[in-house]
């Protein structure tokens, strides 16, 4: 759909919306050749590393066996026309049959992701709480012992890996306390740990970038001008510095959630045996289940992009000045 | 605001502090870990394993339910007296997701944890590892290439069709297609076609004599006639337990089965829970969220409220080249036999879950096993001497190639291995590889110059027949780097012969030879160990299997 390039002219929002389809046209456009090259470097690189065939057949299995396997998984015909054909495919939403699960890798995706999502969302909710309101108020008073606090909390969490973080807090909050299971997805309090692991995790990292660009924010002229006028100090904060420092927050919250979908959600998951889209991944990689794998991947990177996107939109609802380019 | 923020600094006070209990905690656990005797109940040793009695495993009696006798299936409306009995759920954790449930398929583990309680096969194994009647009453060869089954009556699947020769020829002419792809493709080698003879008999062909059939069939499990891809997630057996729901990604469940032709379970209905990580798993047991949790480390027996062990069917090895000129000698790989502590291995890396091998890959129980034989005492002066003899008193230098991350302490093994051999003055390069790569470079001929010269793995037998090993020690074997006439020709017996007196003599001459001619370094028999909840009743069995028809909660 060409978008007609209408002359700024009188109208404040004829410009910006105009703008604003082409932008995303632009990044729609830019996400399929990303993807596309996704789908060419896990396809060349998943079949570059093992046979399949191999892996499934019986430890002890012949010659002639593996090659039967080989026949019937489709992987005699030459890579070229494979890989041709998967790239046709792919764009027409067939990512193959799992030889593993008997049935479209797309199906396998589909009852993960879900899953995933939940996840992500539930724990990024908590990582801004903790990081944006947190950060916000501990730069507000630096030296203070909220500040102290949550900033070695902060330290910690990122000094530890995230699935280490994840077992302290089953032995915690299962174990000696009992108020959470310890794994699974059995019901609302499941998602609780794994959640609070990427809040902490995550949150600790926006609450470092927060907590500094508020301390420096704070430090301007414009909020000493503010505060010798008489505002109040949480006038100033919420309202100015605010404002001030919200791009520099939503992009870190918004890389972290992209992060996330990077793959570092995926050890969690694994570790609260939630039964996401990193764990399908793993057992996918272990087993060679390509199809699986690829559409895995291809998913999630689908979910790159569009985290990137709304991020890029955010920004345009945040700050005025990333309008005009 | 003040008041607020106060709260949320004494919040984050308390969950510090507690952290910091908890890790402090942690470390006196591990202390206790450090000590060797564990308060912890473990299994009576090895061969108590499978003491338990002879019966097949559907047979085995444990405290019956008072409600499935009470209540014959017919009347769907006796609902009522259920409801102050707590029904009996089991919950089993497992490490990876079984890719489908059609039990002619799958066959790793995990899987078979849900499929070996819905589906059943012609021939059962008992607890002593012994082949036993199972949906076939009796078995026999008819001629060179046909067996005959008679098969049990009055057996239904759980939809409510009848188990016949039908079904019975149907499920293994449905295993053997061509287009089939699975991984039992061991159990079918040389199987041509079953066909109905009868109301209840059925006939088998091989493509030559076959005297391993009935083990085979004992892994053949046995579908409804007609049964197509549908198995993969709604799965009909004959089995104690029929599927009840599969939750992708977190756990299936299934179910007692009333219309059962034999003695069912106590627990009524059982969970195949997926946790990953091993270290969660025991956290879930010890909250008792979960009873079973399979393959736990040494180390973890202090984590869990019950362990128990049993021998395994994997026995770890060093395969030699034989056509290395230096290991062509059988002096030389007698001497390499003596140079290796077992006692010290089994006790250092497996904290005494293990034992020497009987330097011959099989179990007591087994077909083929030689009394006479066991393992290589260690003798650093003998194998030095023997060196010596063999001329090479200084030694030579030789490659030991080890898969990274595939077997329990593998790497650990390798090095504690190469220190042994170079005390005995070999010069010992070890080379890790990555699985997939290792599996094809080991199957390179000895013959070939890439061939590993010293290749470390675990044989696993879980046909408990000689048989198995075939392919390590025959000429021209798919995994053999070793031609010895003898051995090659009482193998042949023994996969061809019918009468089973005469396969376990022509076995047993084979695996004496072969002690005078090795072809590997004997190392260890593995245990597999279990953490259990504390009121988890149950004997683990030699063959790796987990009947939910055996376990009852007390």
């Amino acid at each position: 759909m060409p978008t007609p390039q209408t002359p700024a002219a009188g109208r404040p929002d004829g410009p910006a919306a105009g703008g604003l389809v082409l932008l995303i046209l632009r990044r729609l456009r830019d996400g399929i050749i990303t993807l596309a090259l996704v789908v060419a470097v896990i396809f060349v690189l998943t079949n570059l590393v093992g046979d399949p065939a191999l892996v499934y057949a019986p430890v002890d299995a012949t010659d002639e066996e593996v090659e039967r396997l080989a026949r019937a998984f489709g992987l005699d015909d030459p890579f070229l026309q494979r890989f041709a054909e998967y790239f046709v495919d792919v764009f027409t939403g067939d990512f193959g049959d799992s030889h593993w699960q008997k049935r479209p890798a797309l199906n396998a995706v589909f009852d993960a992701l879900p899953n995933t999502i939940m996840l992500t969302l539930a724990g990024i909710a908590g990582a801004a709480v903790f990081g944006i309101i947190g950060g916000i108020m501990a730069g507000a008073r630096p030296g203070s012992v909220f500040d102290r606090v949550n900033n070695l909390t902060s330290v910690a969490a990122l000094s530890v890996p995230n699935f280490w973080l994840g077992l302290l807090l089953i032995v915690v909050f299962s174990l000696r306390l009992g108020l959470f299971p310890t794994s699974g997805k059995l019901g609302w309090s499941s998602i609780v740990l794994p959640a609070a692991t990427v809040a902490i995790v995550h949150g600790g990292r926006i609450f470092q970038l927060v907590r500094s660009a508020t301390v420096e924010e704070m430090s301007k002229p414009y909020v000493l001008v503010a505060r010798s006028k008489g505002f109040p100090r949480r006038t100033v904060l919420w309202r100015h510095v605010l404002r001030n420092t919200g791009l520099t927050t939503a992009t870190i919250a918004g890389w972290e959630y992209v992060r996330l979908w990077g793959g570092a959600v995926f050890a969690i998951e694994w570790v609260f045996a939630w039964p996401g889209i990193g764990t399908l991944m793993i057992n996918a990689a272990h087993r060679q289940d390509f199809f699986v794998l690829q559409a895995a991947v291809i998913i999630a990177g689908a979910f790159v992009v569009t985290s990137n996107l709304l991020v890029d939109l955010m920004y345009r609802a945040i700050d005025n000045r990333v309008k005009a380019s | 605001m003040r008041p607020n923020r106060n709260r949320a600094v004494a919040r984050w006070l308390l969950a510090v502090s507690v952290m910091a209990l908890v890790a402090a905690g942690c470390g006196g656990d591990d202390d206790g870990g450090a000590e060797p005797a564990a308060p912890v109940t473990t299994a009576a040793p090895a061969d108590d394993g499978g003491g338990g009695g002879g019966d097949a495993p559907a047979e085995t009696t444990e405290a019956p339910a008072p409600d499935t006798t009470e209540a014959p299936s017919e009347t769907p409306t006796t609902e009522a007296p259920m409801e102050d009995m707590e029904p009996q759920e089991l919950v089993i954790a497992v490490t990876t997701e079984p890719s489908t449930l059609d039990a002619q398929v799958v066959n790793d583990r995990a899987a078979r944890v849900v499929t070996g309680n819905l589906f059943e096969s012609l021939i059962f194994r008992d607890r002593n590892a012994q082949l036993a009647p199972g949906l076939a009453l009796s078995w026999g060869p008819v001629d060179e290439t046909t067996w005959e089954f008679t098969l049990r009556e009055g057996v239904e699947f759980h939809d409510g069709t009848p188990f016949n020769a039908q079904s019975a020829a149907f499920s293994v002419n449905r295993m053997v297609a061509e287009d089939f792809e699975t991984q039992r493709g061991s159990y079918i080698r040389g199987i041509l076609s079953a066909e109905a003879v009868g109301d209840y008999t059925i006939r088998v062909s091989t493509d030559g004599p076959d005297a391993i059939l009935p083990l085979q069939m004992a892994q053949v499990p046995m579908v409804p006639d007609g049964a197509g891809d549908e198995m993969n997630d709604s799965p009909v057996g004959t089995g104690p337990y029929m599927f009840a729901g599969w939750d992708r990604g977190q756990s299936i469940t299934a179910e007692l089965f009333d219309g059962y032709w034999g003695d069912g379970g106590s627990i009524d209905r059982f969970v195949v829970r997926i946790v990953p990580d091993k270290q969660t798993a025991l956290a879930a047991l010890q909250n008792d969220e979960v009873h079973l949790v399979l393959d736990i480390l040494p180390e973890q027996i202090d984590m869990v409220p019950q362990a128990k062990n049993v021998p395994a069917t994997e026995f770890s090895y060093i395969a030699f080249n034989t056509y290395v000129p230096e290991m062509s000698d059988p002096r030389v790989r007698v001497a390499m036999n003596l140079a290796v502590d077992k006692e010290t291995l089994a006790a250092s890396l497996y904290g005494g879950f293990a034992r020497p091998n009987n330097a011959q890959h099989l179990t007591p129980e087994s077909l083929g096993f030689n009394d006479d034989i066991g393992p290589f005492p260690y003798d650093p002066d003998q194998a030095r001497a023997l060196l010596a003899e063999a001329g090479y008193p200084d030694g030579f230098q030789v490659t030991m190639n080890v898969p990274i991350g595939r077997y329990l302490r593998g790497e650990e093994t390798g090095l504690l291995v190469a220190q042994y051999l170079e005390d005995i003055g070999l010069d010992v390069d070890i080379q890790q590889w990555e699985w997939n790569e290792y599996r094809s470079a080991g199957r390179i001929p000895g013959t070939e110059e890439d061939a590993l010269d010293l290749k470390y793995g675990w044989n696993s037998n879980e046909w408990f027949d000689s048989a198995r090993v075939a392919s390590h020690v025959t000429c021209g074997g798919r995994s053999s780097k070793i031609c010895d006439e003898l051995v090659t020709e009482m193998f042949e017996i023994g996969v061809t012969v019918v009468d089973q007196n005469e396969r376990d003599q022509a076995y047993q001459r084979a695996w004496a030879r072969l002690h005078e001619n090795p072809h590997a370094i004997y190392l260890l028999q593995q245990d597999l160990i279990y953490g259990m909840a504390a009121n988890l009743v149950w004997e683990p069995r030699l063959d790796d299997e987990y009947y939910v028809a055996e376990m009852s909660l007390s």
